[in-house]
Protein backbone atom coordinates (compact mmCIF):
# COMPACT_ATOMS: atom_id res chain seq x y z
CA UNK A 1 0.00 0.00 0.00
CA UNK A 2 1.17 3.37 -0.94
CA UNK A 3 1.09 6.67 1.12
CA UNK A 4 1.58 9.86 -0.44
CA UNK A 5 2.99 13.40 0.86
CA UNK A 6 2.82 16.98 -0.89
CA UNK A 7 5.78 18.47 -2.39
CA UNK A 8 7.77 20.70 0.12
CA UNK A 9 8.23 23.49 -2.56
CA UNK A 10 4.66 23.93 -4.35
CA UNK A 11 2.31 23.13 -1.07
CA UNK A 12 -1.53 24.20 -2.23
CA UNK A 13 -1.44 23.44 -6.11
CA UNK A 14 1.19 20.74 -5.17
CA UNK A 15 1.98 17.33 -7.03
CA UNK A 16 1.88 14.56 -4.88
CA UNK A 17 4.93 12.13 -4.12
CA UNK A 18 4.81 8.23 -3.45
CA UNK A 19 6.44 7.24 -0.60
CA UNK A 20 6.93 3.33 -0.38
CA UNK A 21 6.83 2.63 3.56
CA UNK A 22 3.66 2.13 5.25
CA UNK A 23 4.15 4.22 8.17
CA UNK A 24 6.08 7.10 7.00
CA UNK A 25 4.07 10.03 6.20
CA UNK A 26 4.97 13.97 6.77
CA UNK A 27 3.80 15.30 10.73
CA UNK A 28 4.07 19.02 9.42
CA UNK A 29 1.26 18.71 6.76
CA UNK A 30 -0.74 16.36 8.54
CA UNK A 31 -0.66 19.02 11.39
CA UNK A 32 -1.17 21.87 8.72
CA UNK A 33 -4.58 19.90 7.80
CA UNK A 34 -5.71 19.37 11.44
CA UNK A 35 -5.23 23.52 11.75
CA UNK A 36 -6.93 24.33 8.68
CA UNK A 37 -10.04 22.53 9.66
CA UNK A 38 -10.39 23.62 13.20
CA UNK A 39 -10.10 26.80 11.85
CA UNK A 40 -12.66 25.89 8.53
CA UNK A 41 -14.92 24.85 11.34
CA UNK A 42 -14.51 27.10 14.04
CA UNK A 43 -15.25 29.74 11.60
CA UNK A 44 -18.17 27.86 9.40
CA UNK A 45 -20.39 27.37 12.98
CA UNK A 46 -20.74 31.00 12.76
CA UNK A 47 -21.33 31.48 9.14
CA UNK A 48 -19.64 30.81 5.25
CA UNK A 49 -19.02 34.58 4.80
CA UNK A 50 -17.68 34.93 7.98
CA UNK A 51 -14.91 31.85 7.04
CA UNK A 52 -14.51 33.27 3.43
CA UNK A 53 -13.88 36.50 4.90
CA UNK A 54 -10.99 35.27 6.88
CA UNK A 55 -9.48 33.56 4.39
CA UNK A 56 -9.77 36.29 1.66
CA UNK A 57 -8.11 38.83 4.28
CA UNK A 58 -5.17 35.97 5.12
CA UNK A 59 -4.54 35.59 1.27
CA UNK A 60 -4.73 39.44 0.36
CA UNK A 61 -2.52 40.58 3.26
CA UNK A 62 -0.26 38.07 3.68
CA UNK A 63 -0.52 35.51 0.42
CA UNK A 64 -0.94 32.68 2.82
CA UNK A 65 -4.13 30.02 2.79
CA UNK A 66 -5.44 28.50 6.22
CA UNK A 67 -2.72 25.55 6.37
CA UNK A 68 0.05 28.03 6.38
CA UNK A 69 -1.29 29.49 9.97
CA UNK A 70 0.64 26.76 11.49
CA UNK A 71 3.94 28.29 10.18
CA UNK A 72 2.99 32.38 10.98
CA UNK A 73 0.01 31.88 13.69
CA UNK A 74 0.64 35.49 13.73
CA UNK A 75 -1.30 36.24 10.35
CA UNK A 76 -4.60 34.80 12.04
CA UNK A 77 -4.37 36.09 15.14
CA UNK A 78 -4.06 39.52 12.79
CA UNK A 79 -6.91 38.76 10.70
CA UNK A 80 -8.97 37.49 13.90
CA UNK A 81 -8.21 40.50 15.63
CA UNK A 82 -9.42 43.03 12.70
CA UNK A 83 -12.63 41.16 12.12
CA UNK A 84 -13.79 40.36 15.62
CA UNK A 85 -12.30 42.92 17.69
CA UNK A 86 -12.34 42.02 21.57
CA UNK A 87 -14.62 39.01 21.19
CA UNK A 88 -11.78 37.32 18.92
CA UNK A 89 -10.25 35.63 22.16
CA UNK A 90 -13.61 33.29 22.14
CA UNK A 91 -12.86 32.32 18.76
CA UNK A 92 -9.21 31.39 19.45
CA UNK A 93 -10.35 29.41 22.79
CA UNK A 94 -12.69 27.37 19.71
CA UNK A 95 -10.01 26.74 17.60
CA UNK A 96 -7.81 25.78 20.97
CA UNK A 97 -10.93 23.16 21.63
CA UNK A 98 -10.80 21.89 18.37
CA UNK A 99 -7.27 21.30 18.43
CA UNK A 100 -6.99 20.32 21.85
CA UNK A 101 -5.91 16.83 21.15
CA UNK A 102 -2.93 17.34 19.51
CA UNK A 103 -1.25 19.77 22.15
CA UNK A 104 1.45 17.80 22.08
CA UNK A 105 2.84 18.83 19.02
CA UNK A 106 5.21 21.94 18.76
CA UNK A 107 3.84 23.77 16.25
CA UNK A 108 0.42 23.57 17.38
CA UNK A 109 1.72 24.62 20.96
CA UNK A 110 2.99 27.30 19.39
CA UNK A 111 -0.01 28.31 17.33
CA UNK A 112 -2.50 28.14 20.44
CA UNK A 113 -0.01 30.53 22.47
CA UNK A 114 0.57 32.86 19.72
CA UNK A 115 -3.24 33.64 18.74
CA UNK A 116 -3.94 33.34 23.03
CA UNK A 117 -1.56 35.96 23.61
CA UNK B 1 -17.80 59.27 17.02
CA UNK B 2 -14.54 57.75 16.36
CA UNK B 3 -15.97 54.77 14.69
CA UNK B 4 -18.20 56.42 13.00
CA UNK B 5 -14.97 58.89 11.66
CA UNK B 6 -12.95 55.55 11.03
CA UNK B 7 -16.05 54.34 8.39
CA UNK B 8 -16.15 54.99 5.23
CA UNK B 9 -20.21 54.75 5.19
CA UNK B 10 -20.76 57.35 7.60
CA UNK B 11 -20.51 60.37 5.71
CA UNK B 12 -23.01 59.21 3.68
CA UNK B 13 -25.72 57.76 6.57
CA UNK B 14 -25.01 61.67 8.66
CA UNK B 15 -26.89 63.06 5.42
CA UNK B 16 -29.21 60.65 4.90
CA UNK B 17 -30.06 61.48 8.58
CA UNK B 18 -29.90 65.16 8.28
CA UNK B 19 -32.09 65.41 5.02
CA UNK B 20 -34.82 63.12 6.64
CA UNK B 21 -34.77 65.07 9.34
CA UNK B 22 -35.07 68.26 7.58
CA UNK B 23 -37.88 66.80 4.93
CA UNK B 24 -40.06 66.01 7.73
CA UNK B 25 -39.75 68.95 9.55
CA UNK B 26 -39.72 71.14 6.65
CA UNK B 27 -42.66 69.76 4.88
CA UNK B 28 -44.72 69.50 8.10
CA UNK B 29 -43.63 73.12 8.56
CA UNK B 30 -45.27 74.45 5.45
CA UNK B 31 -48.47 71.90 5.56
CA UNK B 32 -49.51 69.28 7.84
CA UNK B 33 -50.74 67.25 5.32
CA UNK B 34 -48.03 67.30 3.45
CA UNK B 35 -46.17 66.70 6.14
CA UNK B 36 -48.01 63.31 7.06
CA UNK B 37 -47.82 61.70 3.18
CA UNK B 38 -44.36 62.55 2.99
CA UNK B 39 -43.55 60.73 6.21
CA UNK B 40 -45.87 57.93 5.70
CA UNK B 41 -44.37 57.52 2.36
CA UNK B 42 -40.82 58.01 3.82
CA UNK B 43 -41.74 54.67 6.31
CA UNK B 44 -42.58 52.27 3.56
CA UNK B 45 -40.49 53.14 1.22
CA UNK B 46 -37.66 53.21 4.30
CA UNK B 47 -38.21 49.45 5.35
CA UNK B 48 -39.06 48.27 1.91
CA UNK B 49 -35.47 48.92 0.95
CA UNK B 50 -34.19 47.43 4.65
CA UNK B 51 -36.30 44.25 3.74
CA UNK B 52 -34.30 43.90 0.53
CA UNK B 53 -30.61 44.87 2.01
CA UNK B 54 -31.46 41.84 4.28
CA UNK B 55 -32.60 40.11 1.98
CA UNK B 56 -29.44 40.14 0.35
CA UNK B 57 -27.64 39.50 3.45
CA UNK B 58 -29.55 36.50 4.79
CA UNK B 59 -29.57 34.72 1.02
CA UNK B 60 -25.62 35.28 1.18
CA UNK B 61 -25.84 33.42 4.36
CA UNK B 62 -27.89 30.91 3.58
CA UNK B 63 -29.34 29.76 7.35
CA UNK B 64 -25.90 28.26 7.66
CA UNK B 65 -24.26 28.93 11.03
CA UNK B 66 -25.66 30.63 14.28
CA UNK B 67 -24.78 34.17 11.79
CA UNK B 68 -26.62 32.61 8.85
CA UNK B 69 -29.89 31.88 11.32
CA UNK B 70 -29.54 35.78 13.60
CA UNK B 71 -29.63 37.43 10.11
CA UNK B 72 -33.22 35.42 8.91
CA UNK B 73 -34.38 36.15 12.40
CA UNK B 74 -33.63 39.62 11.29
CA UNK B 75 -35.46 39.69 7.63
CA UNK B 76 -38.08 38.47 9.93
CA UNK B 77 -37.58 41.77 11.85
CA UNK B 78 -37.82 44.10 9.08
CA UNK B 79 -40.66 41.98 7.12
CA UNK B 80 -42.52 42.33 10.31
CA UNK B 81 -41.79 46.21 10.39
CA UNK B 82 -42.28 46.62 7.02
CA UNK B 83 -46.09 45.74 7.15
CA UNK B 84 -46.68 46.98 10.06
CA UNK B 85 -45.58 50.39 8.17
CA UNK B 86 -47.48 49.70 5.26
CA UNK B 87 -50.85 49.24 7.66
CA UNK B 88 -50.04 51.97 9.24
CA UNK B 89 -49.98 54.08 6.14
CA UNK B 90 -52.86 52.30 4.70
CA UNK B 91 -54.95 53.45 7.87
CA UNK B 92 -53.88 57.20 8.04
CA UNK B 93 -53.72 57.73 4.35
CA UNK B 94 -56.41 55.40 2.23
CA UNK B 95 -58.71 54.95 5.44
CA UNK B 96 -58.63 58.01 7.24
CA UNK B 97 -58.68 56.41 10.34
CA UNK B 98 -55.71 56.65 13.92
CA UNK B 99 -54.15 53.76 13.23
CA UNK B 100 -53.44 53.35 17.13
CA UNK B 101 -54.27 50.82 18.42
CA UNK B 102 -54.64 48.57 15.39
CA UNK B 103 -53.46 45.33 13.26
CA UNK B 104 -50.30 47.72 12.45
CA UNK B 105 -49.24 47.34 16.27
CA UNK B 106 -49.51 43.06 16.36
CA UNK B 107 -46.83 43.41 13.56
CA UNK B 108 -44.85 45.65 15.13
CA UNK B 109 -44.90 43.76 18.26
CA UNK B 110 -44.01 40.89 16.23
CA UNK B 111 -41.01 41.82 15.20
CA UNK B 112 -39.88 42.21 18.62
CA UNK B 113 -39.08 38.37 19.11
CA UNK B 114 -37.26 38.27 15.52
CA UNK B 115 -35.45 40.94 16.89
CA UNK B 116 -34.12 39.63 20.69
CA UNK B 117 -33.63 36.17 18.57
CA UNK B 118 -31.14 37.73 16.09
CA UNK B 119 -29.19 39.53 18.45
CA UNK B 120 -29.06 36.42 20.68
CA UNK B 121 -27.93 34.54 17.57
CA UNK B 122 -25.44 36.73 16.57
CA UNK B 123 -23.89 36.92 20.06
CA UNK B 124 -24.23 33.04 20.51
CA UNK B 125 -20.90 32.10 18.87
CA UNK B 126 -18.90 34.28 21.42
CA UNK B 127 -21.19 34.14 24.23
CA UNK B 128 -18.03 32.51 26.22
CA UNK B 129 -16.32 36.04 26.16
CA UNK B 130 -19.71 37.64 28.28
CA UNK B 131 -18.81 38.33 31.58
CA UNK B 132 -21.50 38.41 34.62
CA UNK B 133 -20.09 42.45 34.91
CA UNK B 134 -21.13 42.36 31.00
CA UNK B 135 -24.63 41.75 31.97
CA UNK B 136 -25.39 42.95 34.51
CA UNK B 137 -24.37 46.36 33.36
CA UNK B 138 -26.21 45.65 30.56
CA UNK B 139 -29.69 44.92 32.66
CA UNK B 140 -29.07 47.84 34.36
CA UNK B 141 -28.94 50.41 31.82
CA UNK B 142 -32.20 48.25 30.08
CA UNK B 143 -33.84 49.07 33.43
CA UNK B 144 -33.11 52.50 33.68
CA UNK B 145 -34.01 53.18 30.27
CA UNK B 146 -37.40 51.13 30.64
CA UNK B 147 -38.92 52.65 33.93
CA UNK B 148 -39.74 56.55 32.94
CA UNK B 149 -40.40 54.94 28.85
CA UNK B 150 -43.38 52.58 30.68
CA UNK B 151 -44.28 55.52 32.72
CA UNK B 152 -44.89 58.08 30.15
CA UNK B 153 -46.19 55.40 27.93
CA UNK B 154 -49.38 53.56 30.61
CA UNK B 155 -52.05 55.99 30.69
CA UNK B 156 -54.17 56.49 34.08
CA UNK B 157 -57.04 58.11 31.74
CA UNK B 158 -60.15 55.91 32.95
CA UNK B 159 -61.24 56.67 29.08
CA UNK B 160 -58.26 54.93 27.73
CA UNK B 161 -58.59 50.48 28.33
CA UNK B 162 -56.72 47.99 29.32
CA UNK B 163 -56.02 47.32 25.94
CA UNK B 164 -54.63 50.50 24.79
CA UNK B 165 -52.59 50.37 27.87
CA UNK B 166 -50.91 47.17 27.60
CA UNK B 167 -50.07 47.41 23.95
CA UNK B 168 -48.64 51.05 24.76
CA UNK B 169 -46.33 49.68 27.63
CA UNK B 170 -45.17 46.79 25.59
CA UNK B 171 -43.22 49.05 23.51
CA UNK B 172 -40.56 50.32 25.77
CA UNK B 173 -40.32 47.19 27.78
CA UNK B 174 -39.73 45.49 24.44
CA UNK B 175 -37.56 48.09 23.76
CA UNK B 176 -35.32 47.61 26.61
CA UNK B 177 -34.92 43.60 26.37
CA UNK B 178 -33.68 43.81 23.27
CA UNK B 179 -31.45 47.08 24.41
CA UNK B 180 -29.47 44.22 26.64
CA UNK B 181 -27.96 41.84 23.57
CA UNK B 182 -27.42 45.10 21.68
CA UNK B 183 -25.09 46.87 24.22
CA UNK B 184 -23.30 42.90 25.12
CA UNK B 185 -22.60 42.65 21.28
CA UNK B 186 -21.22 45.96 21.08
CA UNK B 187 -18.73 46.01 23.68
CA UNK B 188 -18.27 41.99 22.57
CA UNK B 189 -17.04 43.64 19.36
CA UNK B 190 -15.41 46.52 20.05
CA UNK B 191 -12.33 47.51 17.73
CA UNK B 192 -13.35 45.06 15.28
CA UNK B 193 -14.86 45.43 11.78
CA UNK B 194 -18.04 44.01 12.57
CA UNK B 195 -18.34 46.91 15.52
CA UNK B 196 -19.64 49.45 13.20
CA UNK B 197 -22.42 47.38 12.69
CA UNK B 198 -23.32 47.02 15.86
CA UNK B 199 -22.73 50.23 16.91
CA UNK B 200 -25.41 51.19 14.27
CA UNK B 201 -27.64 48.79 15.34
CA UNK B 202 -27.25 49.84 19.09
CA UNK B 203 -27.87 53.02 18.00
CA UNK B 204 -30.80 52.09 15.98
CA UNK B 205 -32.27 50.77 18.97
CA UNK B 206 -31.91 53.46 21.27
CA UNK B 207 -33.41 55.75 18.58
CA UNK B 208 -36.55 53.21 17.95
CA UNK B 209 -36.96 53.32 21.87
CA UNK B 210 -36.85 57.67 22.33
CA UNK B 211 -39.06 57.32 19.48
CA UNK B 212 -41.43 54.97 20.98
CA UNK B 213 -41.55 56.69 24.20
CA UNK B 214 -41.90 59.53 22.70
CA UNK B 215 -44.96 58.05 20.33
CA UNK B 216 -46.68 57.07 23.55
CA UNK B 217 -46.01 60.47 25.22
CA UNK B 218 -47.70 62.17 22.24
CA UNK B 219 -50.35 60.13 21.79
CA UNK B 220 -51.76 60.35 25.49
CA UNK B 221 -51.11 64.25 25.65
CA UNK B 222 -52.77 63.96 22.05
CA UNK B 223 -50.56 66.09 20.75
CA UNK B 224 -49.27 63.55 18.24
CA UNK B 225 -49.44 63.66 14.66
CA UNK B 226 -47.72 62.33 12.30
CA UNK B 227 -44.35 64.20 10.99
CA UNK B 228 -43.62 64.44 14.03
CA UNK B 229 -40.35 65.48 15.67
CA UNK B 230 -40.45 61.34 17.15
CA UNK B 231 -40.84 60.32 13.41
CA UNK B 232 -37.79 61.60 12.58
CA UNK B 233 -36.24 59.75 15.17
CA UNK B 234 -38.09 56.74 14.16
CA UNK B 235 -37.36 56.80 10.99
CA UNK B 236 -33.58 57.11 11.79
CA UNK B 237 -33.67 53.83 13.54
CA UNK B 238 -34.34 52.00 10.22
CA UNK B 239 -31.72 54.15 8.57
CA UNK B 240 -29.06 52.94 10.76
CA UNK B 241 -30.52 49.66 10.71
CA UNK B 242 -30.19 49.87 7.00
CA UNK B 243 -26.45 51.46 7.03
CA UNK B 244 -25.76 48.71 9.71
CA UNK B 245 -26.81 45.80 7.37
CA UNK B 246 -25.68 47.73 4.30
CA UNK B 247 -21.65 47.79 6.26
CA UNK B 248 -22.28 44.33 6.87
CA UNK B 249 -23.19 42.96 3.23
CA UNK B 250 -19.23 44.89 2.00
CA UNK B 251 -17.56 42.97 5.02
CA UNK B 252 -18.62 39.66 4.17
CA UNK B 253 -19.33 40.72 0.18
CA UNK B 254 -19.61 38.67 -2.87
CA UNK B 255 -16.58 39.53 -4.19
CA UNK B 256 -15.42 37.74 -0.63
CA UNK B 257 -16.78 34.54 -1.53
CA UNK B 258 -15.47 34.68 -5.08
CA UNK B 259 -12.26 35.15 -4.06
CA UNK B 260 -12.16 32.32 -2.05
CA UNK B 261 -13.67 30.07 -4.63
CA UNK B 262 -10.61 31.25 -6.66
CA UNK B 263 -8.37 30.75 -2.92
CA UNK B 264 -9.89 27.57 -2.43
CA UNK B 265 -9.30 26.26 -6.10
Amino acid sequence: MKFFHRNKEDHFESKFIPIDSGMNYDKPYIMKALVALAIDKTLLSIGKPVLDKVTNELYKKYQCYLPDCYDHPEYLEDILKSVFGSSYHTIVHAITVELQDHMSDKGIEVLIKTIGR
Amino acid sequence: MLIIEQNRSAKPLLACLFIIGLVIIGTTYIDKQIGEITTDLMYVHITGALVILTLILAVRFRLKGSHGKAWALFLGAMTSWFIAETLWTVYELIYHVNPFPSLADVFYIAGYPFMLLFLINYIKPIKKAITRKMLVTAISVSIAMAIPGIYMAYSFDPKVSWFENIIATTYPIADSIIFVPAIIGISLFFRGEVNFTWSLICIGIVCSFLGDTGFQFAQFTETYYTGHPVDVVLLWSYILYAFGVYDHIKIFGKNIERNSNKISR
